[in-house]
């Protein structure tokens, strides 16, 4: 297997390839195409950078709130999935009812959803927090329960024989095995919170990220425009390495691979 | 035999009741509502049976960009975790950054698709590639790599090559990821596809049948609109899961 310190090399030289392929590429539409769009469409990689430097804290104060928004839902759509999966691993009549909607709910572009929750609510918040709070939930649920249900009976026997209760089941055995199934479902909905909360500053919302997108698009500012996508796009791969911090926090005996696959809603 | 019919029972009592509840207001009352702003379901079921053709031919729009975005997509990024088997040390690179490209937003794939391309199809297509591709390559690679060490010892004591490897061993062995793969694909294919139609020059789909309708303030429309897309979701999803028990026969998970 290659080492630690190779797979950090290989990372960079990817990431300084990409950069060097887009810049060629932008020099190509731009002199050899001859595209009259081709600031628009691909500009420089360097010129991109330079306007995020002098345009940062916009870009950064409108990302915040964007972020933290997520944040929140997040945050809200995980409790309210561990605690449906736990009444589920709990109640096995609970299970029979939930489980086909939370399957069904898989398939249903939720996302779809969110003009008509951003009508309902009429506030941008609010409609927010709502719709990444409903989009992280079953992902995380879903993973938990199935995180819950694989534990070994040996070993729930074992603690019943020494007279455990069922809170001491749950807090001893059946919660830190689940959470590498959790962290899974965490993975998939921490870029799925942030893509709904940019979502509903699309839609008509005063602040946040997906504002700026749609401002400069509309206003014909290319390199502020770019400069933002990129924002968004950063803010959900750092969403995603976030959760893979966290989990090498929490299980420090689990050796995280990203991108790991499993449910998604 | 009686569990069976309690596994079905229970589920359908359940949102029985919920559409009772949704119908006769109680919604409405908890959240304060007004019926034009949450249409009830007799009012969705009626709008959608008046406007069935349209819809469906909507629903056409929209499924076809998604479907074809997600071969096209699915068909890269299975090429992409083969090239990074072949190559494990840059491969392994290639698939972080595959990763990261996982978790960038669609809304923010969705206007530079609409600046590369000009017809909403075509911005359509691109915006659910690029997501299709993504999953498609990192369960592929997963597939690809997480191989029985035992087989691969057996195919290196018969001196097979690399290519017979990829052939008789990897290749057999990243089948029913390339299907969970697909299932997430199918899901996140239309929703990919709706968002970019609520921002592309495309003036026709379900995205823009939302947005268009919303705009309008016929919300039972706009919720037509829902249901006819999670119905052809939920479709081609059972679809995916019958090829998949018929071309999986053998593996352990169907048995």
């Amino acid at each position: 297997m290659i080492g630690k310190k190779d797979q950090r090399t290989v990372a960079i030289v990817w990431v300084i390839g990409i950069i060097v392929v887009w810049e060629l590429m932008a020099f190509l539409l731009k002199n050899v195409v001859h595209d009259p769009m081709a600031a628009t469409k691909l500009p420089y990689p360097h010129v991109v950078a330079t306007t995020f430097m002098e345009n940062w804290r916009m870009l950064l104060e409108a990302g915040a709130v964007t972020f933290s928004r997520a944040a929140i839902g997040f945050v809200l759509g995980t409790s309210v999935g561990i605690l449906l999966a736990v009444f589920m691993s709990l109640s096995k009549t609970m299970e029979r009812i939930a489980f086909p909607y939370l399957i069904i709910s898989q398939m249903i572009p939720v996302l779809g959803l969110a003009p008509i929750i951003f009508n309902i609510v009429r506030d941008m918040n609010v409609s927010r927090i709502v719709i990444a709070a409903y989009i992280t939930f079953f992902p995380v649920a879903v993973n938990m329960l199935s995180g819950l249900k694989s534990v070994e009976q040996e070993k729930k026997d074992l603690l019943f024989s020494i007279a455990a209760n069922k809170f001491k089941v749950y807090q001893k055995l059946m919660f830190p095995f689940a959470m590498s199934y959790l962290f899974t479902g965490l993975k998939i909905a921490a870029p799925m919170a942030v893509t709904a909360s940019i979502l509903v500053d699309m839609l008509g919302s005063k602040s946040g990220i997906g504002v700026k997108i749609l401002y400069a698009l509309y206003s014909d500012s290319a390199n502020i425009f770019w400069a933002s996508v990129l924002t968004s796009a950063f803010m959900g791969i750092i969403s995603f390495y976030i959760v893979i911090f966290a989990e090498r926090l929490c299980l420090p005996w689990q050796n995280a691979v990203p991108g790991k696959e499993g449910v998604r809603a | 035999m009686k569990s069976k019919v309690m596994n079905l029972l229970w589920p359908l009592g359940f949102g029985i009741a919920l559409i009772l509840v949704w119908q006769l207001g109680i919604f409405h009352k908890i959240l304060d509502l007004k019926p034009f702003q949450l249409p009830v379901p007799t009012e969705i079921a009626s709008t959608l049976a008046a406007n069935w053709p349209k819809a469906l031919q909507d629903c056409g729009v929209t499924i076809s960009g998604a479907l074809i975005g997600m071969i096209i997509g699915s068909f890269i990024g299975f090429a992409i975790a083969a090239i990074a088997t072949f190559f494990p040390k840059w491969g392994y690179g290639g698939m972080i950054v595959v990763t990261a490209l996982n978790a960038v937003p669609i809304v923010a794939l969705s206007p530079i698709m609409n600046l590369w391309f000009s017809t909403g199809m075509a911005q359509k297509i691109g915006v659910v590639t690029a997501v299709c591709m993504a999953a498609m390559a990192i369960n592929a690679y997963s597939g690809l790599n997480s191989l029985n060490p035992y087989s691969i010892d057996l195919m290196h004591s018969v001196a097979a090559n690399k290519w017979t490897i990829f052939r008789k061993l990897r290749l057999p062995n990243s089948l029913p990821y390339l299907f969970t793969a697909s299932k997430i694909n199918i899901a996140s294919s239309i929703i990919a596809a709706i968002i970019s139609e609520y921002f592309a020059s495309s003036t026709s789909g379900l995205g823009f049948g939302i947005k268009d309708n919303l705009r309008k303030a016929e919300m039972a429309m706009g919720w037509s609109y829902i249901v006819v897309a999670s119905l052809a979701g939920v479709i081609l999803y059972c679809l995916i899961l019958l090829v998949e028990r018929d071309a999986l026969k053998w593996h352990a998970s169907q048995k």
